[in-house]
């Protein structure tokens, strides 16, 4: 039964709950799968001046879908299969014009290697060589997505079919063929297939309510309809149209807002922001480079017998004493009270500081209609929340801001209506600075440094930069999987560009310190003295060693002043005592002292 | 902020008999005095710093210090030498000091202490020696030393500080407000406190002087261990040929608790008898067990896994030169969303201290950017090998200071852009005008902040001044354990409930408002889950105990308001056919094997349906169905329906719903969990997994069209 404890699973180790805040895991809601259906006729191969063919926009985004799924969700399973071509690959190939390219699995080094094949005026040429342009029947294509999704052993719990055309009558005309295409969307979508469709630019105009409208799934919201009927022509507007589509939106929490007392609101709590980080290595066994499994055991050191999670407690000493709880007692500690959100009140928006902010914000979606009255009501203040996202975990303040819908030229979503939830700090966790007064700068010299700031200006997008350390690190396992004699070159965005910023800048730089550097100062060199090498010292004049005696280190543990004495006088009088320390902070040695010495 | 200085002090508390007198209904003064105490000395205890403390009693029936001698000094007895509190003194406090019988006067305790004081601090270094006087004042003292006490003060740079029963202004006339009025020794007592804590600092000397209820309240918040802020000298870039020496501080950051739990042995308590062993074994049935030295290193790449040795990732891997706060560019504050910070502080950017021109240079960028409405977009490297985080820096002006607040920015992968129905313009529902100006009332009366009478804001919940609630009680509960080793943990404090909960005023305020919104909005039944998905909510009350074992499927759970208030459940019906499989095998109404077929026959109607929804709902009825057979200890009828479900299998087209039962490895009852069972767990295991190559009969999904000859194309 591994699902039940790793919907939440909390580890041996304490103080790890609100750790992993994604909180989904993929054993228990099954994975979700994406399908690539991708038109391959001559129309999807003909670029309009210097813009690249749709056909090669698509590759490229579906290669940036898998690699990103490679770095995001390395579960999720993707497919690619074109249809209109003139060869056909499937099994038994009992569908005429479908060729499977990639059959419904994980992405992984060759598939992206085999996209990257098919990209560019090169990989256009390939496509024509492989399976090149034929007849199009779009309900064998969607029939023979169909058995992929079936051939699957493993559970689905999310699935997604996006077709990629710039035709907006595949059939040209051929009712049979449409009616049938349209049976099997449908038919699809009673299995839960989700069916987008990504058009892409026609000449003349690509309409969806000539054959698609019946094909693709409505949107989850009668509002939605109208979105997103323009057609792609750039290949970043496909790109985040593909983005915004090909993961599953997924709760972290359904949760209670308590307004008052017997007046509980259901909403949604979503993560739209989480650190992605380098994933955790995994151990091979050297002979055949297969995973090992790695076992946890507990056992008792005097007699060897494992023991169960039952036969610990949980220590921690103060003062000299050790205090002893039950590891449920520890839970239950940190129980203040259940899940859900508990409105305080609200507050104008101006008491919200810039510097409260403690960890990513949250996302939460009124999931009832007086929550969305609250929503719509909220001008210029933001609510305040206690929030408690699973049992036992302590209650934080949350600030509610509520957000606006904001769409784009393309009639995308860019900003998703809802409340953002800021975490905000407690007392605790404002550290006090001193700040000492420094002289101010003058009017000139702000000006000059407004002149540089002009200079410098650039519209931020915060999916302008990539994590070069997570890019670096694919790029090193996708050389290696493809004995790759080098990976791939990366582009540090998070480099500042200094040669084109000097170029920008001329000689404003100059008058800038000019203006406020007197003619001898160094900007660049060491703020405070170094600090002398060990070395100058003599290695050889050691401190003289201080022995103490039983009796008098007796003295100092009954009088519970041991932090008197020095780490290295502590060490010592270990080494003296035979008393085997594993750590070597201070409160470590003394409770180690005071263990031995009052036996 | 020398860390390393210490404090000395001597707690002085007047344990004579007018310390335990008090007004009908309240606490007598000495009961207030300790709890002063005990909190203050709690508090010392697990900030675990180096002051150190003792205890004078005075008004003690014994006669305990130096400077006994004849009649002078008598009943003033040192009860504890300077050293640093422990638990031990805590439990002196609580059972060892007891009002006394006698009166001292509590100027001849002043000098005892002093005595203590410059005695026991000879030859070493304090930062502070401090005298904390508890008392009611209520004895006659002699006035005639006083100037000598002073001088004495002030030259061995002692401090003082009273707590008195009784506010130190306005009590000569009017009588506190427990009714009693100071007696002429109280009088006396006062002005001789006013004078001395006057000549020792003139302007705020009556600051030192606290009530008992003050300081309980004030003592009653754990404090933390203030850390040192840690400096980051680094150097700000602006191309090549513009820098400015800085220094960073984290000024908002995540506090965790210092210690953490350690896991030791139930019985011996010791850490010492407990080992963690990690052993690696091979994906195979026997579960061979390798070596660790047998391992590699390796990630996974999508479906590829890439051996990749610690020595090759460390050549390969991205590399920074050193630290950094480099300006990649200036942007518009508008461009950047602070739902979007990241990272888990907030850094403080300031000039060196003791460079003048540096704070010039980064005064003319933070006034530039503060006039301009833009913030620098900045590459942070913390140190040599760190990871990069690309950042905006944030003009910030105070009155007393300047600096650039520094918070990280996501990186493209770290953002997951969900599109959400629109709430606006949204058909099947906007919200009236009516609903509109309710939810506008409520919001006016649950504002926090309120202006007073002279316009002045206040703000009546400042969470940033609410100390973290989690460590308030974690410290509680410890030195209840440590003082009380066996007795169950404490309720929470009181305060600490209040301090989390929408203030008095406002609760109140909005109690109309709230009435108002319950009617004009429809509230809908709370029952929210719309579709089955994660085994939390499959699998219903048992996750509510995550780390519970199967077998503790809490019994008591289930007896839920809802099986009272639907009366009593007679069959396995349609709607919960779990709960109610376990509500009537509790009951034992009806005998086990034909609850069992009830089930059964439950499960396979859902079955019927061939559909991913009606499967699960039936895991957990299987899984129920298991569970209950172990408890009762008859493994027949679950294994027979397992067997026969199985052969059915390819027929019917279920190969999708036993690849489920597969994966929650519902396995065949073995005989080490039900003795009748004949099943080795072996063969349980191998049960599920045999025959699931064989072959793969896909379920034939009926078409519309009736097409026939598409229909064998498919099979």
């Amino acid at each position: 039964m591994a699902q039940w404890n790793d919907y939440h699973h909390e580890d041996e180790d304490v103080d790890g709950e609100e750790r992993d805040e994604s909180g989904v895991d993929y054993k228990s809601t099954g994975r979700d799968s994406l399908v690539f259906l991708v038109d391959a006729s001559k129309e999807m191969f003909k670029g309009e001046d210097e813009e690249p063919s749709p056909f090669d926009m698509t590759m490229q985004c579906v290669r940036s879908v898998y690699t990103s799924k490679i770095i995001s969700s390395d579960k999720d399973l993707v497919a690619l299969v074109f249809y209109g071509t003139e060869q056909s690959k499937n099994p038994r190939n009992s569908f005429k014009h479908v060729y499977i390219y990639h059959d419904l699995d994980l992405p992984g080094a060759r598939r992206v290697q085999d996209v990257d094949g098919l990209r560019g005026e090169k990989g256009a040429q390939v496509a024509g060589e492989t399976m090149g342009s034929g007849n199009t029947n779009l309900g064998e294509a969607l029939w023979c997505c169909s058995n992929l999704y079936s051939d699957i052993k493993l559970r689905l719990s999310h699935k997604r079919l996006m077709i990629f055309t710039c035709r907006d009558t595949p059939h040209g005309g051929d009712s049979e063929r449409d009616r049938q295409a349209r049976t099997k969307a449908s038919d699809l979508k009673e299995t839960g297939v989700v069916i987008d469709l990504m058009h892409l630019m026609k000449p003349g105009g690509f309409d969806v309510s000539l054959f698609f409208c019946d094909v693709v799934s409505p949107p989850e919201d009668e509002a939605e309809l109208g979105l997103q009927m323009e057609p792609c022509g750039k290949l970043e507007d496909l790109q985040k149209r593909v983005r915004a589509k090909e993961m599953k939106k997924r709760s972290v929490a359904s949760l209670n807002l308590c307004l008052g007392e017997g007046m509980n609101v259901a909403v949604g709590v979503y993560i739209t922001a989480l650190q992605a980080r380098k994933p955790n290595a995994i151990k091979l066994y050297r002979d055949n480079n297969e995973p090992v499994r790695t076992k946890t055991r507990l056992y008792h050191t005097q007699t060897g017998s494992l023991l169960l999670p039952s036969d610990t407690k949980r220590v921690q000493v103060y003062a000299g004493r050790q205090i002893v709880m039950e590891k449920d007692e520890v839970d239950v500690i940190k129980k203040f009270s259940d899940p859900g959100l508990e409105l305080i009140g609200f507050k104008p928006m101006e008491r919200l500081k810039l510097h409260h902010h403690l960890r990513s914000a949250v996302f939460i979606y009124p999931e009832e209609e007086m929550v969305t009255g609250v929503w719509s009501a909220c001008v210029n203040v933001f609510a305040l929340c206690k929030y408690t996202r699973i049992r036992n975990s302590p209650p934080r303040f949350l600030a509610l801001v509520p957000q606006k819908e904001e769409v784009d030229d393309g009639q995308a979503q860019i900003a998703a209506p809802g409340f953002h939830g800021i975490f905000l700090p407690y007392a605790d966790d404002i550290r006090t600075l001193d700040t000492t007064q420094l002289p101010t700068a003058s009017e000139s010299q702000v000006d000059k440094m407004k002149e540089i700031v002009h200079k410098l200006r650039f519209k931020y997008r915060s999916d302008a930069f990539e994590n070069p350390v997570l890019q670096q690190h694919y790029r090193n396992l996708e050389a290696l999987a493809l004995d790759l004699m080098a990976p791939e070159h990366i582009e540090d965005l998070t480099m500042p560009n200094v040669n084109m910023m000097d170029q920008r800048l001329g000689s404003l730089a100059q008058e800038f310190r000019d203006l406020v550097y007197p003619a001898d100062y160094n900007p660049e060199g060491k703020t405070a003295p170094k600090r002398k090498p060990a070395e100058a010292a003599g290695g050889t004049e050691k401190k003289p060693k201080v022995e103490m005696s039983e009796d008098e280190l007796r003295g100092h543990v009954q009088k519970g002043n041991l932090g008197k004495l020095t780490v290295p006088v502590l060490k010592d009088a270990c080494k003296q005592f035979g008393v085997k320390v594993t750590g070597t902070k201070k409160q470590e040695l003394i409770d180690a002292l005071t263990a031995q010495l009052t036996k | 902020m020398a860390r390393s200085a210490k404090t000395a002090l001597v707690l002085c508390l007047d344990v004579g008999f007018s310390m335990s007198n008090s007004a009908p209904g309240q606490e007598p003064p000495f009961q207030q005095a300790k709890k002063v105490i005990q909190k203050f000395v709690q508090r010392q205890v697990f900030a675990e710093n180096k002051d150190e403390l003792g205890l004078v009693l005075f008004g003690s029936d014994i006669t305990k210090n130096n400077l006994a001698k004849d009649d002078q000094y008598q009943n003033i007895s040192v009860h504890r030498q300077l050293m640093i509190p422990n638990f031990e003194l805590l439990e002196e406090i609580q059972n060892d000091v007891h009002p006394g019988s006698q009166q001292a006067d509590w100027l001849d305790a002043l000098v005892v202490c002093m005595d203590l004081l410059q005695n026991e601090t000879l030859g070493k270094k304090y930062e502070r020696l401090n005298i904390v006087m508890l008392t009611d004042l209520n004895t006659p003292s002699s006035p005639d030393q006083l100037d000598i006490i002073i001088g004495n003060l002030k030259r061995a740079g002692i401090t003082l500080q009273f707590f008195l029963p009784f506010p130190v202004d306005g009590g000569g006339s009017n009588p506190p407000h427990g009714g009693k009025a100071l007696s002429r020794e109280q009088q006396q007592g006062l002005e001789m406190t006013k004078q001395v804590m006057m000549s020792l600092d003139e302007e705020d000397g009556l600051e030192e002087v606290y009530t008992f209820s003050d300081a309980i309240e004030k003592l009653s918040v754990f404090k933390r261990v203030e850390k040192r802020p840690m400096a980051w000298p680094c150097t700000l870039t602006i191309g090549s040929s513009l820098a400015i020496k800085i220094v960073g501080y984290k000024a908002v950051c995540e506090e965790r608790p210092r210690k953490s739990w350690s896991v030791v042995d139930a019985q011996t308590h010791q850490k010492d008898d407990i080992k963690r062993d990690v052993v690696y074994c091979l994906n195979d049935d026997e579960e061979t067990e390798v070596q660790k030295d047998d391992t590699i290193q390796g990630y996974r790449y999508g479906s590829d896994i890439v051996p990749f040795s610690k020595v090759d990732q460390d050549q390969m891997k991205y590399k920074t030169d050193g630290k950094s706060f480099a300006v990649l560019g200036f942007t518009k504050q508008s461009m950047i969303n602070r739902h979007q910070f990241v990272g888990t502080q907030v850094l403080k950017v300031f000039a060196p201290k003791d460079d003048e021109h540096a704070g010039v240079a980064l005064s003319g960028l933070i006034r530039a950017l503060d006039d301009l409405k833009m913030v620098a977009v900045v590459r942070y490297v913390y140190a040599r090998n760190g990871n990069p985080q690309v950042g905006a820096a944030f003009p910030c002006i105070k009155e007393k200071y300047e600096c650039l607040v520094y918070v990280q920015l996501p990186f493209m992968e770290d953002l997951r852009q969900y599109s959400f129905p629109s709430l606006e313009n949204n058909k099947k529902y906007t919200p009236s005008e009516d609903q509109l100006s309710a939810v506008d009332s409520l919001i006016d009366s649950m504002m926090l902040v309120e202006e007073d009478k002279d316009g002045v804001k206040k703000d009546l919940f400042k969470v940033n001044h609410i100390p973290n609630p989690q460590y308030q009680r974690l410290f509680q509960c410890l030195h209840h354990r440590a003082v009380n080793p066996s007795a169950p943990l404490p309720p929470m404090d009181p305060w600490l409930t209040t301090a989390l909960q929408r203030p008095l005023a406002v609760a109140t305020r909005c109690q109309a408002p709230l009435e108002t919104l319950k009617k004009k909005f429809p509230l809908k039944e709370v029952v929210k889950k719309k579709e089955l998905k994660t085994s939390k909510e499959l699998f219903g009350n048992s996750t509510e105990e995550p780390d519970a074992k199967k077998a503790k499927v809490d019994e008591e759970e289930d007896f839920n308001l809802a099986d009272i208030t639907e009366g009593s459940i007679t069959q396995v019906g349609s709607v919960d056919p779990a709960r109610d499989f376990r509500t009537l095998i509790r009951q034992k109404s009806l005998p086990f094997g034909e609850v069992c077929q009830q089930l059964t026959g439950r499960i396979e109607q859902l079955l019927g349906n061939k559909n991913m929804n009606y499967y699960i709902k039936c895991i957990p009825c299987i899984q129920t169905f298991r569970e209950q057979s172990v408890q009762v200890g008859n493994a027949d009828h679950y294994n027979s329906y397992i067997q026969s479900l199985k052969t059915s299998i390819p027929v019917r087209g279920l190969q999708e719903f036993w690849d489920m039962l597969v994966q929650d490895a519902l396995t065949l009852i073995n005989k080490d969990e039900v003795d009748g069972s004949t099943f080795s767990s072996h063969d349980a295991k191998q049960f599920l997994t045999a025959g699931e190559k064989k072959e793969e009969l896909v379920a034939a999904v009926v078409d519309d069209t009736g097409d026939v000859d598409d229909l064998l194309d498919m099979m």
